[in-house]
C-alpha cells in the first residue's frame, strides 16, 4: 500500500510515539501514581540531604527550600501566576493553530495519494528542521512579537499531527471499508463512521505528541526574545544567577505538562471505548 | 605495527607536557567585540589582551600559559564560567554581575578596579517620537539583562520614576539589541559606545546619556580572582595585577589617547566612537585600578539597590571582598602610588593624580 522512504518515516514517527503512551496510561492508575512517586520522593530527598551536607555548591543548585521559598515569593507577586498563563494562552493558540492545520493536512495526505505525493516530500523535508532552526529566519518575516512564538509553536504541534492522522486515515483496516462498501455508506458517514473512529489512536498519537512539542519549544522561543512567560522566568534567572527561580519554572512547565498528557490519555481512552483493544 | 606506533606517541605526549608542572592562568573577559570578535574595548583589560602584557609577565615561565575567553553572554555567562570552576580570573567583570555572583556564594577576590564612570546611552531609531526617558513608560525596550547595563538602567529610571515594570524589557545581548533596534523590533536600547557610531551614520539617534549626569549613575567593573587560584598561586596573581596595572598606566596616559582608541578598535568599533565616548572626559576618569572611597562605596549602593530592585535575594558584604595587597604592591612597583585621583565615597576628587598632568601628543 505504501512504499518507499515517505512511509517508512511515518511509520517510524508511529513507532517512536507509542512508547510515552504506555508509560502514560500506566501513570493514570492510582497504584501507578502512587509508584511513581517513589523515584521522585527519593530523588528529592537526596537532593536535600546533599545540599545540607553541603556537597552541592549553591551555585550550582540551590537546596530545596530556596527553591520552595521563590516558589512562595512569586506565587505570593502574582510572577507565577501571570508567567504561566501568559505561556500556556501561548501553548493553546499555537497549538490549536498547529492541530487544526495538521489535522486537515493529515487527512487530506492521508485520504488522496495524489495529495501524498505532491505534499508530502517538501512537508517531510521541512519537517526534519528542528522547529527552532525556523527562528532566525521568521524573525525576519514576523519580528519578536506574539506571532513569531504562536508560528514556532504551531508548527511544532503541526507536524506529529499531520504525520500521524495521514498515517491513521492510511491503516483504517480495508476490510472496515469493504464493509462501508457493503452497507452502501455515503462518504460522510464512511468518514465518520468507519474512518474517524478508527484514526483515533493514531491521531491521539499525533495531538498528544503535538502538545508535548508546543509546550517544549514555547520554552524555548520565550527564552530567546520575550518579556513574560514560563520561558522567560528561566532567562531571566539565568541571567541574574537565581538558579532557584529556573528550578521553579521548570517545575511547573513539568507539572502543566504532565497534566496535559494525562488528560489527553483520559479523551482518548473515553474516545476508544468501543474499541477492547484500545483500551489498556 | 599500528600499536607500537600509538605507545610511540602516547610516550611523546607525555614527554612534551609534563601536566604536573604546566599552570594554566585562565582569564575570563565579559563581552565580545562586534560579530563576536575576541577583543574587548572601553577598559585597560582590552589593552592587556591586545599587548600580552599578561603573557609577557610570564614570559621566562613557560610552564605558565595564559588563555582569554570573551562571553558573548557578558557577565552572566562569565558567572556560569567561574562557577563551574573554569576561570581563574574576571577581568572588567561588570558591578551588577559580581555582586550577584557574590551574593550567590561565588568565591571571588576584589583586586583592582578594571574602570568606573562608564556611560549609558539611550538609543531609539532615528524617527522614534521617544524624546527622552520619560516617554519610555509601556514601550518596549532592550536590555542586556544580569550585565551592569541592567542595573545602570534600573538607576536611570529610578531617576526619572520609573521602574523596570514601567517598560516592557526584552532580554537581549548587545549584538543582538543593535540589530532589533534597527530592524524596529524594539523601541529602545539602553547600551554603550556601540551606538555611537551608528548614531552618527543616522541610523539612530541617542537621546539620553549617563555621561555629565550624576558620576554615581555610571557603571563599575572589577579585577577578580577566584579564591582558590589565589590561595593556591599568590605569586602569581601577583604578577597578573602586575600586568594589569600596567595596561592601566598605557590606557589612562592622554599620551597615549589615539593609540587606545586605536587598541579598543579592533573589536569592530571605530575609533572615533570611543573618541565620541570619551569628548571632554580623560581618559583617567574612567580608566583607573585605583580602589579608593568612591569605589567601596559605589559597590555598596549597587548591592543594596540591587536587592531593592529585587535583583539580589541576600545581603552582600562588600568591604571583605577586597584584597587589595596585590593593587598596593604593584602601585609601589611601578612607582604609580600618586598616578592616578582618588576620590571620595560622593565622588568629589580628594588627591589629584599626576596622570592628570599628562598631555596628549597632539589634539
Amino acid at each position: 500500500m505504501f512504499s518507499g522512504p515517505i512511509a517508512g518515516a511515518i511509520e517510524y514517527a508511529g513507532r517512536a510515539t507509542n512508547v510515552p503512551r504506555r508509560i502514560g496510561c500506566g501513570l493514570g492508575r492510582i497504584g501507578g501514581l502512587a509508584q511513581g512517586l517513589i523515584v521522585p520522593a527519593s530523588l528529592l530527598m537526596a537532593w536535600s540531604v546533599w545540599a545540607r551536607l553541603g556537597w552541592l555548591p549553591e551555585q550550582i543548585l540551590p537546596p530545596p527550600s530556596e527553591v520552595f521559598g521563590a516558589m512562595r515569593d512569586t506565587i505570593d507577586d502574582g510572577t507565577l501566576l501571570s508567567s504561566t498563563l501568559t505561556s500556556l494562552r501561548r501553548v493553546a493558540e499555537g497549538f490549536f493553530a498547529g492541530a487544526v492545520f495538521g489535522l486537515a493536512f493529515g487527512f487530506v495526505t492521508g485520504a488522496s495519494r495524489l495529495a501524498e505525493s505532491l505534499f508530502a516530500p517538501l512537508f517531510l523535508t521541512l519537517s526534519q528542521v528542528p522547529t527552532l532552526g525556523w527562528i532566525p529566519i521568521l524573525v525576519l518575516f514576523v519580528g519578536i512579537d506574539e506571532l513569531l512564538k504562536i508560528l514556532v509553536i504551531g508548527w511544532a504541534a503541526f507536524i506529529p499531527v499531520a504525520l500521524n492522522t495521514a498515517q491513521g486515515v492510511r491503516d483504517v483496516p480495508r476490510t472496515y471499508l469493504e464493509l462501508g462498501r457493503v452497507l452502501s455508506l455515503s462518504r460522510l458517514s464512511t468518514l465518520r463512521s468507519i474512518i474517524l473512529p478508527s484514526a483515533v489512536p493514531s491521531i491521539f498519537t499525533g495531538l498528544r505528541e503535538g502538545l508535548a512539542n508546543s509546550w517544549q519549544t514555547l520554552v524555548a522561543v520565550e527564552l530567546i526574545a520575550s518579556f513574560e512567560g514560563l520561558g522567560y522566568l528561566m532567562a531571566y534567572g539565568r541571567q541574574l544567577f537565581q538558579l532557584e527561580l529556573v528550578l521553579v519554572a521548570m517545575i511547573v512547565v513539568g507539572l502543566i505538562g504532565l497534566s496535559i498528557h494525562l488528560l489527553l490519555s483520559l479523551i482518548e481512552s473515553h474516545l476508544q471505548r468501543w474499541n477492547p483493544r484500545g483500551q489498556s | 605495527m599500528k600499536l607500537v606506533h600509538l605507545a610511540a606517541l602516547v610516550a611523546g605526549l607525555a614527554l612534551a607536557a609534563p601536566a604536573s608542572a604546566e599552570t594554566l592562568i585562565r582569564i575570563g573577559y565579559p563581552g565580545t567585540g562586534l560579530d563576536d570578535r575576541a577583543y574587548g574595548y572601553g577598559d585597560y583589560p582590552a589593552v592587556a589582551h591586545v599587548q600580552k602584557l599578561v603573557e609577557a609577565e610570564f614570559a621566562d615561565q613557560p610552564d605558565v600559559k595564559v588563555t582569554w575567553t570573551f562571553f558573548r553572554g557578558a557577565g552572566p555567562a562569565l558567572n556560569e564560567s567561574l562557577a563551574a570552576g573554569q576561570l581563574d580570573f574576571a577581568a572588567g567583570l561588570g558591578d551588577l554581575p559580581s555582586i550577584v555572583g557574590r551574593s550567590r556564594g561565588l568565591d571571588t577576590k576584589f583586586l583592582a578596579s578594571a574602570g568606573t564612570h562608564d556611560a549609558l546611552y539611550l538609543a531609539v531609531p532615528p524617527n522614534s517620537t521617544i524624546q527622552n526617558i520619560d516617554d519610555l513608560k509601556g514601550h518596549k525596550v532592550a536590555q542586556f539583562r544580569g550585565t551592569n547595563l541592567q542595573i545602570a538602567t534600573d538607576r536611570a529610571l529610578e531617576a526619572h520614576k520609573l521602574t523596570e515594570k514601567d517598560i516592557r524589557f526584552v532580554s537581549l545581548d548587545s549584538n543582538a539589541a543593535t540589530a532589533a533596534l534597527v530592524s524596529g523590533a524594539v523601541e529602545a536600547s539602553f547600551g554603550g559606545a556601540e551606538y555611537i557610531d551608528l548614531a552618527k551614520r543616522g541610523v539612530i539617534k541617542i537621546i539620553y546619556s549617563t555621561k555629565n549626569d550624576d558620576p554615581t549613575l555610571g557603571r563599575n567593573a572589577g579585577l577578580f580572582v577566584t579564591g582558590a587560584f589565589e590561595k593556591a598561586h599568590p605569586d602569581y596573581t601577583g604578577k597578573v595585577v602586575h600586568a594589569f596595572v600596567k595596561a592601566a598606566r598605557f590606557a589612562a596616559d592622554e599620551a597615549n589617547r589615539a593609540a587606545v582608541f586605536e587598541i579598543w578598535a579592533k573589536s569592530g568599533l571605530p575609533a572615533e566612537s570611543f573618541a565620541a565616548d570619551f569628548s571632554d572626559e580623560r581618559l583617567a576618569h574612567r580608566v583607573t585600578p585605583v580602589i579608593d572611597a568612591f569605589i567601596v562605596n559605589r559597590y555598596k549602593d549597587q548591592a543594596n539597590r540591587a536587592k531593592a530592585y529585587g535583583l539580589l535575594k541576600k545581603d552582600v558584604d562588600v568591604d571583605s571582598w577586597f584584597e587589595t595587597k596585590y593593587l598596593q604592591q604593584a602601585l609601589v612597583d611601578l612607582k604609580l602610588e600618586h598616578f592616578w585621583p582618588t576620590y571620595d565615597a560622593d565622588g568629589k576628587v580628594v588627591t589629584e593624580g599626576d596622570v592628570e598632568h599628562t598631555k596628549a601628543v597632539s589634539n
